[in-house]
């Protein structure tokens, strides 16, 4: 590897980037082996070497320091641990958020619409004046979306409300605070 | 008030002294009640001692022409004027029908409530709870440090007595849209509710 030249490692990074957002290209890595003058296997252990020394940093949230140490242990010329350490400060916020979206997840909040009505008659009661708030929840789920449709009374409507502003305001409790200030 | 032959053939011995003494009308008036709005109702309640002398088959009929009387009363909101009207013309004595809107009047909200939710509605939402946690490292990605909020709807479905709660999670920020909304539902309701 430390072989290649430094336009070779532009390529691979590029590739181990594609890699990441779109999954693996036999076809791709074959165009860049042709480019390059070596065999796509190369191409593809050179992508899977980058992709992994990106990933595990941008997991770890390494420093700079931390990072040019780790690399240096590998051998390369200095100019190329610059380019390296370039692109890991360049895409480390993209990658953490790929890494983010391989978390387990509940169903997740996406939006909510709601809408009032009032029922003033059925089949079994005539003159009725019945207030209701209906909602439609849009919940994410493994990148799908589902609806649920839900109904509540106004009385329930300002209960839920009350509960809710509890739940944000925990979040400013000196209690909160004090565990998100120490955990950084 | 407009009801069919059979119920009111089924009214009529209610109204005749000499098939229905006046403690067994209002032993059956009772019933009647009772069986629609009770729902642990007495599946015995027709063998009451004073319903003896009555022929089974007779004080069946009669016990639901007046159920299906009172529902008729109830889905309508019947006035006393009207209830009297219809019982008039079945040839009920003024004390008798004095007595059946006397019990109707103090069973009329309950009765207006049990009708009131028959039918088809969207799951209906009666509480939330709620969990406060702080995501600090996931297997994937560690230094997430965020905070995240787990939500469960209970949610009570009318008529089958199930209860699919639901849970989701969401950020601070989507649980400040979320109440904002509602916020907004609420206020709407209230300036409704002055018109």
């Amino acid at each position: 590897m430390p072989r290649v030249c430094q336009s070779a490692w532009r390529v691979l990074g590029r590739l181990a980037l594609e890699f990441l957002r779109k999954g693996a290209n036999a076809k791709v890595y074959e165009g860049a082996a042709r480019k390059l003058n070596v065999t796509s296997d190369v191409v593809q252990h050179g992508v899977e070497g980058l992709t992994y020394l990106l990933t595990e940093s941008s997991k770890l949230m390494i420093s700079e320091i931390d990072f040019q140490d780790s690399v240096h242990v590998l051998g390369f010329s200095e100019d190329l641990n610059k380019l390296l350490l370039q692109l890991y400060l360049d895409h480390r916020k993209e990658i953490r958020s790929i890494l983010g979206e391989l978390t387990p997840e509940l169903p997740s909040y996406h939006s909510l619409e709601w809408r009032l009505d009032v029922q003033l008659a059925s089949r079994s009661l005539r003159q009725q004046i019945k207030p209701a708030v209906t909602v439609k929840l849009h919940l994410n789920q493994n990148g799908d979306q589902t609806t649920k449709v839900l109904q509540t009374d106004p009385a329930t409507l300002l209960h839920l409300i009350q509960q809710l502003e509890q739940a944000l305001g925990e979040m400013k409790t000196n209690h909160c605070r004090r565990i998100v200030r120490n955990m950084k | 008030m407009e009801l069919s032959e059979y119920v009111q053939s089924g009214l009529q011995p209610l109204a005749d002294p000499g098939c229905f003494s006046p403690r067994a009308y209002t032993v059956l008036l009772q019933t009647a009640f009772q069986s629609l709005l009770d729902t642990q109702a007495d599946q015995a309640a027709l063998d009451h001692p004073d319903l003896k002398q009555i022929d089974p088959i007779v004080l069946k009929h009669c016990h639901a022409a007046a159920a299906t009387c009172i529902l008729e009363a109830g889905k309508q909101k019947a006035d006393k004027s009207a209830i009297s009207a219809y019982l008039e013309d079945c040839k009920f004595d003024r004390e008798r029908i004095e007595q059946f809107c006397t019990e109707y009047q103090k069973n009329k909200d309950t009765l207006e409530i049990m009708l009131g939710s028959i039918g088809r509605c969207p799951p209906h939402i009666t509480d939330v709870s709620w969990r406060l946690e702080y995501q600090i490292k996931t297997n994937q990605l560690h230094k997430t440090y965020r905070p995240a909020y787990l939500m469960t709807l209970n949610v009570e479905k009318s008529g089958s007595g199930s209860h699919p709660d639901l849970s989701f999670s969401c950020t601070l920020e989507q649980l400040q849209d979320l109440v904002g909304k509602l916020k907004d539902a609420a206020k709407s309701l209230e300036r409704a509710a002055q018109m």
